[in-house]
């Protein structure tokens, strides 16, 4: 069967029913550029090697000659399952339901998109390409690693719902915007990159040193070393919003804008949501 | 009874004048011998370099600073790190590995012998559980003195023979090999954030001055008739101008011993600089040099750098707090109490650093300066000027003019006008590259009696077999092949035993760790001396009971007993 | 008989200079140690026997029996997990590691529910510390941050702070000013010389305050930072300014509040901070006796200091989805081996309750809060009583602990050796 040079393949992995459904399984192997060649590809459940197909139903529409144009579509209980997309370079991801820790890991380039919630670190250490989550992220969305000095270098990371703690730690460059609310200390450590909470936020960008924040809810326990700059108009919004410079105490010069004036004497407890992907 | 014949070798053996000369070794029971029966294992060396076991003098691998590098590091370990496989355990770290990355690592380079640079008395118990865990190589401990209170008392009160006996009683406490001495006097000034500035300033509130402890250790030392030197840091590490305060401690020490130097200055590269700020900083590597080639009683090693990250960790805990001000990157202290200091913090060589491409030339320059490369050692301070793995392309540069023309055209332009690196033509050959790397730490740390580093009748059958075959290949030109070559082994053997076959590790290690026993007269001794006792045990905060390193821990030590002439 | 200078192998202090009074082959006084070390020495309920769980009860097996069943378990496994390690020597925390490795498993310790979060900040801004030496010699401004040292760490302002004398500070407590920070007034609040009372949870804020006010920009704070008057942070940083030697302790006060490892990462800032001003140092205050010691061999044999994954053959780490705590609250795992510690009591809940469910293996001298939760425990030395090995103080001293009496129990070393080489055996075939 011949294919021209635009086609698009789509690969529909839907997961099987599992003896031990609580084992996580490992997938940095589901990236678009994999599907491309011919031979089985493995994952990991637990510390054993399993086969894809012994863990999912594999069928494949189409034909492409290139990653990018590859569309690998995950449906079932995914919520388990972690590295989908890792060092992702082109070609899309839909996950239709949620999806497990690591999602998008050092990615490059191409398309994530996720129907249901993300479970801890969507995005960790993203260079490039887009991440959309439609429902909640967890802890440690588009943040970086452990003893790293930079977090998301690139790329976009967009989710519909509310994120959970440390949101975009170490945030370093590329966007990330949250439609809902972050819990404790989004933004900590923050020098360079964008991040944009529509929603309410606590601690946010403690340790700024460079980069910018805007959090249009309510701002819960607003650090103490945030200095106050100016007053500031938004005109695609239509909103005034308070610039902050900080973090003072680490020798900061990050831009922090809230709109909402917040409580200096702010006695609500720290708003921190609970892991949404998984219990 | 285990025979093993190495046909064909290309064997160069300084020690003992051989050079490029094909011939048979014969290994019973884990020596060199006359001649084995035919029943020997045989392994044919086909005619390649053939060297004994590499001798790293100075390594910072076992340790608690090497241990706080680890685990401050994750970002290294997961950047370093390779699979379980065979007889391989796992390993992590890229700039400061696990104790087995750098065992196998080492291993695969044909290194058998590792002196840990340096080894905190108090903490001593920790350094040789991970000996214990760097199973390929033999191990030896760097003990410091440098902020010992003890020691600082006797030198105040002048008395070689005190300092000398509180030295017996911690070398034999503790298992440690020899006396170190980090910025001394310095750490202990650190111990309330403050330094010294030069071998004279006065350590405060002990009024003893750095110059003052160096020559009575070194006293001590040769009292003690310790098989190394004092191995000495210097004072004002790292610091514009600093070349000065090198030669002064030069100047300092005596020629007291004929079998080899009186003083092992490390990582000279370090302690050369010119200039007076970061902006005028230059090489005064020919003046080191040149004052090393007028003093046999000083052997110095390199301490090179190479572009790239790696972590710094010493003892000289102001030095490394200097760095956490310059470039805040992550910092971590560790003083201990009556004794010493230490510092760690990760840094980034770059060649677009004009101060460090002046340091990368430097490292060269002393080595290709220095007339007798027994007085200058290859050596990175690994991991603080590089990462051990990388001393084949420093091998490589020592002996090829094109490769370090190559190198030098991708500097900071400015270097040429601070070092002479361009227009030194000296191209090392073998043989000074198997003194450099190997016969010459054996002399200089004093083991070649204990049969390492040299092919003698009766040495330890550590043997490390290159891919390479010396007279096909021209260094100057064919660098690239020499780095390789001295990347990974055809074989390393250790003790007769075959360890690596390139590069993969294929038996489980049992080293001994070497420790020496200095005796002193009984009246001398500073366990009989009450005011000794009453002072260890009311500032110290461990016993003193506790605080020797129990036989346990060292389950193939090998103790090395002296006569002091007390 | 007497024997002097022991280990007690209780707590972080590992203080080593206990008397104690041996006879026959039981421990009957102990001289200059804490109600604690007290405790631990002269108890006396140890499981006689290894023990299966029935259907009805609890029956005696053999240890030969309770090996191979163990090795059975661990092979079996698709995410095991081993769990504990701080209560006994080293020698038996490297055997957990080998076994760990061999099996594909996840090895963790109780820095999980202690300092992890300690070791975080340090892995992001290093540890700015010292031996406790140092502090006894030469401290005159010591600080305990969320902790209550005198309940919980009985003699370490005797032996290392408050009230030991020094070289330099040769009259002790006279010489010193003790700085108490908590969310209440405890006991060691009632010896401060300034006790500063914070809001719970709000640490963090009032350490950026801190380093606001020592960096110079104490005018942009508000009048009150989390329930603490500015005055008091400006007279409490010129102290610590002025300080000759200033050294922070810390406890779960600030590893276990809201924002955990950003508390500790804000107080070591803090502490890099005032050493542009004078010598200042922090450490925290481990709790158990070996918990630094499994921090260790982890570190050198994996990299890592806790929270192990050999499950893809190489080490990973990642706290939050390598540490025991999650791995158990999440249902991963399907069986556990847990050493020398007790999640039965210290874990949350739904953590704990899942160790129930899977085969849990327990190697403990005790009945515990976990015994009701495994299926198998099997006892053996005590590190420090009836066995001696490595243990590492909460400042990084290696000290030896002492073998005070011979007993019958199997040193869990051994045990575990025998575990490993089963394993090994197997895995073989």
């Amino acid at each position: 069967m011949h294919q021209d040079g635009g086609g698009t393949v789509r690969v529909i992995l839907k997961t099987k029913e599992r003896k031990k459904p609580f084992l996580p399984i490992e997938a940095e192997t589901i990236i678009p550029s994999n599907f491309l060649k011919g031979p089985e590809l493995t994952v990991y459940e637990g510390n054993k090697e399993r086969l894809l197909s012994d863990l999912f139903t594999i069928v494949v529409e189409g034909t492409a000659v290139s990653p990018d144009k590859v569309e690998v579509v995950l449906k079932g209980d995914t919520a388990r399952i972690k590295r989908v997309g890792e060092y992702m370079a082109t070609g899309t991801i839909r996950i239709q339901g949620d999806i497990g820790m690591h999602c998008g890991n050092f990615m490059s380039g191409g398309v994530i998109e996720i129907g249901g919630n993300a479970d801890a670190w969507l995005g960790r250490e993203m260079l490039g390409g887009s991440i959309l989550c439609r429902g909640n992220a967890g802890h440690y969305c588009a943040s970086g690693y452990r003893g790293e000095k930079h977090g998301m270098r690139g790329g976009r990371v967009e989710v519909m719902g509310n994120a959970g703690d440390f949101c975009s730690e170490y945030l370093t460059g590329g966007e990330v915007h949250i439609h809902g609310s972050c819990g404790d200390m989004a933004g900590v450590e923050m020098k360079g990159g964008q991040l944009i909470i529509e929603g309410d936020a606590t601690r946010p960008c403690g340790n700024m040193k460079d980069g910018m924040c805007m959090i249009f809810g309510t701002v819960h326990r607003m650090l103490p070393t945030f200095e106050k700059i100016d007053t500031k108009k938004l005109p695609d919004r239509n909103v005034t919003v308070t610039v902050y410079k900080g973090d003072v105490a680490n020798r900061g010069k990050g831009t922090l804008m809230i709109q909402k004036p917040h409580d200096e004497g702010d006695q609500h407890p720290a708003n921190t949501l609970p892991c949404p992907a998984t219990t | 009874m285990t025979e093993l014949l190495v046909k064909n070798a290309c064997v160069i053996d300084p020690h003992n004048r051989i050079s490029m000369e094909i011939m048979d070794i014969p290994v019973r029971d884990g020596r060199i011998v006359e001649s084995v029966s035919a029943g020997a294992d045989i392994i044919d060396a086909k005619g390649c370099l053939t060297l004994p076991g590499g001798i790293d003098s100075h390594s910072h691998v076992c340790g608690t600073k090497v241990n706080f590098g680890r685990y401050m590091s994750p970002e290294d370990m997961r950047a370093g790190r390779t699979a379980r496989r065979g007889k391989m355990h796992v390993t992590s770290g890229y700039y400061v590995p696990t104790t087995y990355g750098n065992s196998y690592r080492y291993s695969a380079m044909g290194y058998t012998t590792v002196l840990e640079g340096a080894m905190a008395p108090l903490e001593a118990r920790h350094t040789h559980e991970e000996f214990t865990a760097t199973p390929h190589q033999d191990m030896l401990a760097n003990t410091l003195f440098d902020g010992n209170w003890a020691i600082m008392e006797a030198v105040r009160a002048k008395d070689v023979k005190k300092a000398a006996a509180i030295v017996a009683w911690t070398l034999s406490a503790v298992k440690g090999y020899s006396i170190k001495l980090t910025n001394p006097g310095g750490t202990e000034a650190w111990g309330w954030g403050e330094d010294v500035s030069s071998i004279h300033d006065a350590v405060p509130n002990f009024n003893v001055t750095p110059a003052e402890i160096i020559t009575t250790m070194i006293a001590a030392n040769e009292l003690l008739h310790l098989p190394h030197s004092v191995h000495l840091h210097c004072n004002n590490l790292g610091k514009p101008g600093n070349y000065r305060t090198t030669l002064e401690t030069f100047d300092l020490v005596p020629d007291k011993n004929n079998g080899r130097q009186t003083l092992y200055a490390t990582h000279v590269q370090f302690h050369a600089y010119g200039g007076t700020t970061w902006r005028d900083i230059s090489s005064k590597a020919e003046e080191i040099a040149r004052a090393v080639n007028a003093k046999p009683q000083i052997v110095m090693d390199m301490g090179q750098i190479m572009f790239g990250r790696t972590m710094t960790m010493t003892a000289d805990g102001p030095m490394e707090f200097n760095l956490y001000c310059l470039h805040h990157n992550k910092w971590s202290n560790h003083d201990v109490e009556l004794e010493t200091g230490a510092g760690i913090i990760p840094v980034l060589y770059s060649k677009k650093s004009l101060v460090n491409c002046v340091m990368w030339a430097i490292g060269l320059e002393l080595a290709l300066l220095t007339k007798n490369p027994f007085q200058c050692l290859l050596e990175t301070d690994n991991p603080n000027g590089a990462p051990f793995v990388k001393y084949p392309e420093i091998i490589g540069l020592l002996m090829s003019k094109r490769y370090r023309d190559e190198e030098c055209a991708t500097l900071h332009d400015g270097t040429e006008q601070r070092t002479a690196i361009c227009a030194l033509d000296r191209e090392m050959d073998w043989n000074e590259i198997a003194i450099m790397t190997r016969a010459g730490q054996a002399k200089a740390l004093g083991i070649a009696a204990q049969g390492k580093g040299h092919f003698s009748n009766g040495a330890e059958a550590d043997i490390a077999i290159y891919p390479i075959r010396c007279r096909d290949v021209d260094p100057a030109t064919e660098y690239r092949k020499v780095i390789e070559a001295f990347r990974k082994t055809m074989y390393t053997i250790k003790r007769g035993r075959v360890v690596a076959r390139e590069g993969d590790i294929i038996v489980e290690g049992a080293n001994s760790t070497f420790w020496v026993n200095p005796v002193v007269p009984d009246d001398l001794n500073v366990a009989n001396d009450p005011e000794f006792v009453k002072k260890f045990e009311e500032y110290y905060t461990v016993r003193m009971g506790n605080y020797p390193v129990q036989d346990v821990y060292l389950p193939r030590g090998k103790c090395i007993r002296t006569e002091a002439a007390l | 008989m007497i024997i002097k200078d022991v280990v007690c192998p209780f707590c972080g202090c590992l203080c080593d200079d206990l008397d104690v009074e041996v006879d026959g082959q039981k421990i009957i006084k102990v001289q200059n140690g804490c109600a604690l070390a007290e405790a631990t020495l002269t108890g006396n309920n140890r499981l006689p026997a290894p023990i299966r769980r029935t259907a009805t009860g609890w029956e005696e097996i053999s240890y030969d029996d309770a090996i191979r069943e163990t090795a059975d378990i661990l092979l079996a496994a698709d995410r095991p997990l081993l769990y504990g390690w701080s209560s006994t020597h080293g020698e038996a925390q490297s055997i957990g590691v080998y076994i760990a490795e061999l099996i594909g498993a996840v090895i963790d310790n109780t820095s999980v529910v202690c300092h992890g979060p300690s070791i975080l900040a340090i892995q992001e801004v290093g540890h700015p510390g010292c031996t406790l030496g140092q502090v006894k010699n030469r401290a005159d401004v010591v600080v305990y941050w969320g902790c209550n040292p005198t309940e919980a760490h009985p003699r370490h302002m005797s032996r290392y702070t408050t009230f030991a004398t020094g070289f330099f500070v040769p009259e002790a407590q006279k010489d010193r000013t003790v700085i108490v920070v908590d969310t209440r007034r405890t006991e060691s609040a009632e010896i401060a010389d300034e006790f500063i009372r914070i809001e719970r949870g709000r640490d963090y804020e009032v350490l950026s305050a801190l380093r606001a006010i020592v960096r110079g920009k104490g005018s942009i704070l508000p009048r009150e930072i989390a329930g603490v008057a500015r005055e008091q942070l400006f007279r409490v940083a010129e102290i610590c300014m002025k300080a000759k030697f200033g050294a922070i302790f810390f406890g779960l006060g600030l590893t276990m509040s809201n924002g955990k490892y950003k508390n500790v990462r804000n107080a070591i800032e803090l502490t890099d901070e005032l050493n542009r001003h004078t010598k200042f140092t922090i450490s925290p205050l481990r709790g158990h006796g070996n918990v630094y010691g499994s921090n260790e061999v982890f570190t050198w044999i994996t990299g890592y200091p806790y929270a192990v994954d050999f499950a893809r053959g190489i080490a990973f780490y990642n706290p939050g989805e390598t540490t025991a705590v999650d791995i158990l609250r999440r249902g991963e795992c399907d069986a556990a081996l847990i050493v020398a510690s007790d999640p039965g009591a210290h874990f949350p809940h739904a953590a704990a309750a899942h160790l129930a469910k899977i085969p849990t293996i327990l190697i403990d001298p005790h009945h515990t809060a976990t015994t009701p939760l495994c299926r198998l425990q099997i006892p053996c030395t005590m590190a420090g009583i009836d066995a001696e090995g490595t243990a590492y103080r909460m400042d990084g001293v290696p000290i030896r602990y002492k073998k005070l009496i011979e007993s019958s129990y199997p040193d869990d070393a051994d045990l575990l050796k025998r575990i490993h080489d089963r394993i090994r055996e197997v895995q073989g075939a």
